[in-house]
C-alpha cells in the first residue's frame, strides 16, 4: 500500500500556511503529501490572478494575503484547509483537471457523509450561495464543486508548475461574515473545529485512495524554501499585484 | 493530425519558424485540458515583456482556467519579441484556433535550430500516451 505524508499544522499565520504549500507544490520527488491546517489571524486570501479592487472585502480586512493558485476570495476562518501535493503523472492527477477534481472531491464527499452531509458535484444546477460583484470563491460556483443544501460548501483550486499539481480544498465548518449563507457543516455539528474534523478526512482519503496517511514534518529543504516563499506572501507589491 | 510546420514540446507549447521569428503557442491537447472543452473556461493569462531573454523550459507565463492555474514554459531559448495581446482579453481564441491567431509570443531565437523537439507524428504519439 502507497504511504503517503500528512502534515498537519494548525493555527498557523497566512503567509506561512501558502508558502510551505508552494514549497511543497515544489518540491520534486517527495512523497504525496496531504497537509491539513487553519489560520491564525483567518485571513482573506485573494485568487492569483485577482483584482484587489474587486474584492470590496479585501479594503478593510485586517488580514489579507494572495495565493498562488487562483480562483475567488476566501475567508479562512470557520474551516478546515486541506491541500495535496503529488507528482502530475501520480494516478491522483493523471489525466484532465476535471477528472483530478472528482477524484478529491469524492474522497472530500466521503468524509462529510459520515457527519450525515450528502455533498454533490455541482454540475449543472443553480446554487442559492451565488453573488454578484463579491469576489467571493464561494458566491461563485463551477461544475466541479461539491456542493450540499443547494450551496457551495468547499473551495477548491490548483496550481501546476514542472510536472507537479497542488490542489487547495477549503472545508467550511461553520459560516464567516464575509461568505453568509454558505453550506457548512453547522447544522449537523455546531462548533465543529478543524483538529475535530481531521480524523474524519483523514480516514477518508485512506479509503478513498487506498493508502495510508502517516503523519510527517516537512524536511529542512522544504522549510527553509517555505520561508523564503513566505516572505514573498507578506510583500504589500505581491498583494496588490493586481 | 496536428500541423507539420512546427515542433512541439513535451510541455505542449509549439513553435514555429517564420524567417527570422519563432512563433510560440499552446496546442490543442493543452487547451483542452485546461478548458476541458468550455472555451469560457479560460480566464486569465500573463504574458512576459517584450526584450525578456528566456532560456529553454523557462517559465514565460501564466494561464488561468476555471479550476488551476498553470504554467506557459519557452520551448526554446531567445528574447521575447512580442506577445499576443489580443488573447489577454480573448482568451477563447486559443480554443477557437490555437495553432494560428492563438499564438502567444514571438521570440527571436537563440539558434534556429529545433532540434530535442518533436515533429508532428511524435507528438501525437506522445499525447496518445497521456490518455491512457
Amino acid at each position: 500500500m502507497e504511504t503517503w505524508r500528512l502534515v498537519t499544522t494548525w493555527n498557523a499565520q497566512p503567509a506561512f500556511n501558502l508558502g510551505l504549500d508552494e514549497a511543497l507544490l515544489e518540491s520534486q520527488g517527495a512523497p504525496v503529501t496531504v497537509r491539513f491546517y487553519s489560520w491564525k489571524p483567518g485571513a482573506l486570501s485573494l485568487g492569483y490572478f485577482q483584482k484587489f479592487a474587486e474584492v470590496p472585502a479585501a479594503q478593510d480586512a485586517r488580514a489579507v494575503v494572495r495565493r498562488f493558485t487562483g480562483g475567488g476570495a476566501i475567508h479562512h476562518q470557520r474551516e478546515l484547509t486541506f491541500s495535496i501535493a503529488a507528482e502530475l503523472e501520480h494516478p491522483l492527477y493523471r489525466g484532465s483537471i476535471p477528472e483530478s477534481y472528482v477524484r478529491v472531491h469524492a474522497a472530500v464527499a466521503r468524509a462529510l457523509a459520515t457527519l450525515g452531509v450528502t455533498a454533490e458535484l455541482r454540475g449543472e444546477r443553480a446554487l442559492a450561495s451565488e453573488r454578484e460583484g463579491t469576489g467571493m470563491c464561494f458566491h461563485k460556483s463551477s461544475p466541479l464543486d461539491l456542493v450540499w443544501g443547494e450551496r457551495k460548501g468547499v473551495g477548491s483550486a490548483q496550481r501546476r508548475t514542472r510536472g507537479r499539481v497542488l490542489h487547495h480544498g477549503s472545508i467550511k465548518l461553520g459560516t464567516t461574515p464575509l461568505e453568509g449563507d454558505i453550506a457548512t457543516l453547522e447544522h449537523v455539528a455546531p462548533g465543529l473545529q478543524p483538529e475535530s474534523f481531521a480524523p474524519a478526512l483523514r480516514a477518508a482519503f485512506e479509503e478513498e485512495f487506498g493508502v495510508r496517511l502517516e503523519a510527517g514534518v516537512p524536511d529542512a529543504l522544504e522549510r527553509g524554501r517555505a520561508k523564503e516563499l513566505a516572505e514573498r506572501f507578506l510583500d504589500p507589491q505581491f498583494l496588490r499585484r493586481r | 493530425m496536428r500541423p507539420n510546420d512546427r515542433k512541439y514540446a513535451q510541455s505542449h507549447e509549439w513553435v514555429k519558424i517564420d524567417g527570422d521569428v519563432a512563433i510560440v503557442g499552446i496546442t490543442d491537447f493543452a487547451v483542452q485540458e485546461l478548458s476541458n472543452g468550455n472555451e469560457s473556461d479560460l480566464v486569465y493569462c500573463d504574458l512576459p515583456e517584450a526584450g525578456r531573454t528566456l532560456a529553454a523550459g523557462e517559465t514565460f507565463g501564466e494561464i488561468e482556467s476555471v479550476k488551476a492555474v498553470s504554467d506557459l514554459y519557452a520551448p526554446i531559448a531567445g528574447e521575447v519579441l512580442e506577445t499576443n495581446a489580443a488573447i489577454e482579453d480573448h482568451l477563447e481564441i486559443l480554443s477557437k484556433d490555437p495553432w494560428g491567431a492563438g499564438w502567444i509570443i514571438k521570440m527571436k531565437p537563440e539558434r534556429k535550430s529545433l532540434e530535442g523537439l518533436m515533429d508532428a507524428a511524435e507528438y501525437e504519439k506522445f499525447v496518445a500516451s497521456k490518455k491512457h
